[in-house]
């Protein structure tokens, strides 16, 4: 990692004040560290300088030896300017006042100004610059250009083409960050406009960022526009449920419905991106379908009961079938949730049978489903490998940090799929494998690893990881047959690289990471996902619980589970959203989102995010824990945890990972959690962290 | 362009995927844009030569299999050279242009030497406005900016050559010719700087001795 110490310090002066900032840092950035501010458009902190919309200028010049200051005769734009010693600038005259009033004035001569009925009014940095540093009247008289207001560039981005300033961040964001260059600028000069190949659909999966990163009401959400004013919204932090990178978001609101989601910035985790599944995918919180009753099978129909009805009913059940109950566990549970879904299969229903895991094959041993790696480490990795399926479907945000780490600190990547991933574009080396083939792959090149040969597709591969490595692959490994051996020949791997602490199999779920860690796994000679399932088929487990998951939709056996949940005597459902497991129920317990309680969530990277409490829960919903604390009443009379909070305490003694974790300290970027076996995650590292 | 009706996925058309796009060029053309690419460091940098290939190639123009097809040649994506295509005025994206481009030169000296007379005249003989092709496929009137030919105003640019100063009848004489030209002069534009483009190495040897 680049440590401050090898940076070399220059002294610069800004607006007669000297200070001290690294060489070649851009004017644009300096300046801020006096707390100045230079209007932008164009620049952008994360992409390439590029200096187009001329609205930073300065004037500059530079300390001769005698004391003299000499200015160059013209302006220069900040945003392409590198800090150098001895460099002078001025932020602040009456010249570059004017300055900007002219590359205002010139921005707005064809912009249309339809600022009351324009989704960015309010929060647009063109509104904003033009209050604080533009002319107050125009000059220009003549007709503004017409275009069409309204271009569809997908089923998520609009275009409004009079409203675009031509600052080119949207171009360069499909070029630098996202990789897949569907955005362009067609024509010239006056009529330049952003587009995609001939106004085909824009089919980037990170195509959401645009609208953020446009600094005018130009790119606008399809599904937000004209629904509300900024000023309007009630904005809280949350995280992302979509996967289990634990993305940071803004939920904004309305009337207790859910509006639109924004990218909150946390460098370590996904710096301020979302992809498209994240931003849009989260309308099933006020969806028709979700369940807001409880409802009790009588006979062959589901009928409306109340909590306390379907509580007796429930804990009977389930206290009567002993070890023959059994709960499955979704990805979207918090981990208090969690904790409690253990504690009361465990010790309540006194079950040995519980799992969260619904891959085809289900891996006995712990250090299969290890992770090592932070998210940030990738930027600073020796070389990555990415292995298995295209890494931009299963972890988008990881993806955008693996790019990054190629195109901007020329991290070798290694791409070992069975398919063609986006990641082929940059991979220095792209093995393909047959399915099934996987661990004859692995074996052989770790054996190249280690002594070199083989044949010719692999040797660059194993030249590249040779030294060190750290792995991307995620638990879809163990879909495929020889899942198991997988892991261990990836684990070899590593360990043959000299690096076994590159070593990561990501969880995919949003919280599969913290199911991992909280162990929602079988306990000693107890059943898991699969016999599970076969249990309920023949009739040898009778009451079965599912917590927020659908197994028609997470398992591949649909046959298996339609005669499980068939042949099973009591089945209580507690899920978000009505799916098909509802109609087997004989109770359905309407449950959360997680929007609408407070808890933690466990990301990738082992990091413990906090969600607050943000939308009201719809009918009668209730968070999970709180059901369980009410069962757990009803059953042995234990006390309730009267909240989240507690129930992390409760979460912090007894499993060690979580020493030390509370809510307090869980404001801002969350807290990563130790690790099991405390090696030293940096191992893969060049440097070893400065 | 029509303001289409928002949110209507199907409407939209998708563009097709690299390994659907048909490769047209000639076995020649193909030959001739691996040696382009020689001349450069990476492929990137041979798109405005290997945009000239595919003009010549796909007859004057750039249809949109042109753009797609010299993205796939050179791994980038089909927007990037589509906004290659439309900066400069020579490439013709979009819209055929006929056998023969006529460009009339409308700038300062040219428009004082009588350019607006010579562009009408054109205009009333072909039965075309700028930008427009004949119906027999024949001749395409543009437009253009200066073409730095002063000394020979008012000037006229067919395919690689410069015809000027031009009269009523010296127009009168070119359209005759040019419908008995059986190569079109627009093809052989495009053909004319590749090779240039081809040998441009060869002639920096040269003058480097």
């Amino acid at each position: 990692m680049g440590s401050a110490a090898e940076q070399k310090l220059v002294k610069i002066t800004v607006n007669g004040t000297e200070v001290e900032v690294p060489e070649g840092e851009l004017i644009v950035e300096s300046v801020k560290r006096l707390g100045l501010e230079i209007p932008i458009f164009c620049y952008h902190p994360r992409m390439k300088p590029v200096g187009m919309c001329r609205m930073c200028l300065v004037e500059v010049g530079f300390k001769q030896a005698d004391g003299s200051v000499r200015m160059m005769p013209k302006p220069q734009a900040g945003c392409t300017l590198p800090a150098s010693e001895n460099l002078v600038v001025v932020t602040d005259s009456e010249s570059i006042h004017r300055d900007r009033k002219g590359v205002l004035e010139f921005l707005l001569a064809n912009h249309p100004l339809d600022c009351p009925i324009c989704d960015r009014g309010g929060e647009c940095p063109l509104q904003n610059n033009t209050i604080f540093y533009g002319p107050s009247t125009s000059r220009f008289i003549e007709v503004k250009r017409h275009l069409p207001k309204a271009v569809p560039l997908s089923e998520y981005v609009t275009l409004d083409l009079e409203r675009c300033i031509q600052c080119g961040r949207c171009v360069r964001f499909t070029e630098e960050i996202s990789g897949d260059s569907q955005l362009a600028f067609r024509f010239r000069g006056a009529e330049m406009q952003p587009s995609t190949f001939e106004l085909t659909d824009f089919t980037s999966k990170f195509s959401g960022n645009v609208i953020e990163v446009c600094p005018v009401g130009a790119l606008t959400s399809s599904k937000y526009r004209f629904r509300s004013r900024p000023w309007d919204l009630e904005t809280k932090a949350s995280i992302c449920t979509e996967c289990g990178n634990g993305c940071n978001v803004w939920l904004d609101y309305r009337s207790g419905k859910l509006v639109r989601i924004n990218g909150r910035t946390n460098e370590l985790v996904n710096e301020e991106w979302t992809c498209d599944r994240g931003k849009f995918g989260q309308e099933y919180i006020d969806s028709p379908e979700r369940l807001d009753r409880v409802l009790l099978r009588k006979a062959d129909a589901l009928h409306e009961s109340s909590w306390p009805e379907a509580m007796d009913a429930i804990a009977a059940r389930f206290v009567e079938s002993g070890d023959s109950s059994a709960m499955l566990v979704g990805p979207r549970a918090t981990n208090e949730d969690l904790y409690l879904a253990r504690e009361i299969v465990t010790k309540t229903f006194g079950s040995r049978n519980l799992d969260h895991r619904w891959t085809k094959n289900l891996p006995n041993n712990p250090e299969a489903t290890a992770v090592h790696s932070r998210i940030a480490d990738f930027e600073t990795a020796r070389a990555i490998l990415i292995f298995g399926n295209d890494l931009s479907d299963e972890q988008p945000i990881l993806y955008l940090r693996v790019r990054k780490a190629w195109s901007q600190f020329n991290v070798p990547v290694v791409v070992i799929s069975d398919r063609a991933t986006s990641a082929d574009a940059f991979a220095e080396a792209v093995v393909r494998y047959a399915p099934g083939e996987e661990v004859e792959i692995l074996t052989s090149l770790s054996g190249m690893v280690r002594g070199g040969g083989g044949s010719e597709d692999l040797k660059r591969a194993s030249e590249i990881l040779r030294g060190g490595f750290l792995l991307a692959a995620s638990s879809s490994v163990f879909n495929s047959a020889s899942g198991e051996a997988t892991a261990v020949a990836l684990r070899d791997l590593c360990a043959s690289a000299g690096t076994p602490d590159g070593y990561n199999l990501f969880a995919l779920g949003a919280n599969e990471q913290g199911a991992r860690d909280l162990g929602i796994l079988p306990t000693e000679g107890g059943k898991d996902t699969k016999r599970i399932l076969e249990a309920c088929a023949s009739g040898e487990v009778k009451s079965l619980w599912l917590l927020h998951c659908d197994p028609f939709s997470l398992y591949h056996d649909r046959g298996l589970v339609e005669r499980a949940l068939e042949n099973v005597e009591f089945l209580v459902v507690q899920d978000i959203l009505a799916t098909e497991a509802t109609l087997f129920a004989s109770a359905v317990l309407p449950s959360c989102s997680h929007a609408e309680y407070e808890g933690t969530y466990t990301n990738i990277e082992r990091r413990v995010q906090r969600v607050p409490r943000i939308l009201p829960p719809k009918g009668s919903a209730r968070p999970p824990w709180q059901v369980f604390c009410d069962l757990r009443l009803a059953a042995t009379g234990a006390m309730p945890f009267f909240g989240p909070s507690e129930v992390m305490e409760a979460i912090a003694k007894e499993h060690s990972q979580f020493a030390g974790v509370s809510y307090s300290g869980l404001a801002g970027e969350g807290c990563v959690l130790a690790s099991a076996d405390s090696a030293l995650a940096s191992a893969g590292i060049e440097g070893g962290g400065g | 362009m029509d303001i289409i009706q928002i949110n209507y996925r199907d409407s939209r058309p998708k563009a097709p995927p690299p390994e659907n796009v048909e490769l047209k060029f000639s076995e020649r053309a193909v030959r001739e844009l691996e040696q382009l690419l020689t001349h450069y460091p990476d492929k990137k940098s041979a798109m405005l030569p290997a945009l000239w290939i595919a003009q010549r190639e796909y007859g004057g123009w750039l249809p949109s299999n042109a753009i797609a097809e010299v993205a796939v040649r050179l791994d980038r994506s089909y927007a990037e050279v589509e906004g290659v295509a439309t900066f400069y005025t020579m490439y013709h994206p979009g819209h055929p242009v006929g056998k023969h481009l006529i460009e009339v030169c409308t700038c300062l000296t040219c428009s004082v030497c009588g350019a607006y007379r010579i562009a009408d005249y054109l205009k009333q003989k072909l039965g075309v406005d700028y930008g427009e092709t004949t119906e027999d496929g024949m001749f395409t009137l543009e437009e253009v900016e200066c073409l730095d030919a002063c000394d020979r105003a008012p000037v006229l640019q067919v395919g690689d050559q410069y015809i000027g100063p031009v009269t009523r009848e010296d127009v009168d004489k070119l359209l005759e010719r040019l419908r008995n030209t059986a190569e079109p002069t627009s093809v052989k534009l495009a053909d004319e700087i590749v090779q240039t483009q081809l040998h441009a190495s060869d002639q920096e040897k040269v003058r480097k001795g």
